[in-house]
């Protein structure tokens, strides 16, 4: 891929994303993930696996916790839920599209 | 268009699960931290998977052996027949 052409991706990705938060849809993105994970016990397990790094390497420092959790954490989330919310990004995605076109 | 769609979609759910991720790590880590902080000899609470301890690691007392002080009557009452000392206890002293 050129400059030009990844520059035109980067300031594409800014743009979408400004125009989700600008819309609402962001956030009720945002919630109904949110939701999801909640009610499937995926906060209580990142809970807990955060809970046994800390303990595990006796240590309370933010970036090297996250660096342990954040991979499994990011595994344990139900494919159901992923790939719904990711049809509903699209969804919302097409809408701009269309309507630019 | 639709492949830039498919990839953007990802990315942007990619960006909101590290969102949370961070959310849910930073305030576990600065809970953990205050309790070490103000608890510098803190232990968790006693687990025991046969459900024999208590959550001090500590095996159940035998309520008989227990003893309250029943202050009507000023005398040591066995802490299972409690309930039913004062039932007397009370209405002896009402009586009275
Ligand atoms: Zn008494």
């Amino acid at each position: 891929m050129t400059t030009d052409a990844n520059n035109n991706l980067v300031n594409l990705k800014a743009q979408i994303q400004q125009y989700l938060v600008e819309s609402g849809n962001y956030e009720k993105i945002s919630n109904d993930l949110n939701k999801r994970l909640l009610a499937e016990g995926w906060m209580e397990s990142v809970k807990k696996l955060t809970l046994d790094e800390i303990n595990v390497n006796d240590s309370t420092k933010f970036p090297q916790i996250l660096k342990n959790v954040e991979p499994e954490a990011i595994n344990m989330v139900s494919d159901t839920t992923k790939n719904e919310v990711i049809e509903q990004i699209k969804f919302f995605l097409n809408e701009v599209f269309n309507t630019e076109q | 268009m639709s492949a830039t769609i498919n990839s953007v979609s990802k990315e942007i759910y990619n960006n909101i699960i590290t969102t949370v991720i961070q959310d849910i790590v930073s305030r576990e880590v600065v809970e953990q931290k205050q309790i070490k902080s103000r608890h510098p000899d803190y232990k968790p609470y006693h687990y025991d998977s046969t459900g024999t301890l208590d959550i001090l690691g500590v095996p159940k007392i035998q309520e008989s052996s227990q003893y309250f002080h029943c202050n009507n009557c000023d005398r040591d009452v066995s802490a299972n027949r409690f309930a039913a000392h004062l039932q007397r206890c009370l209405n002896s002293r009402s009586r009275n």
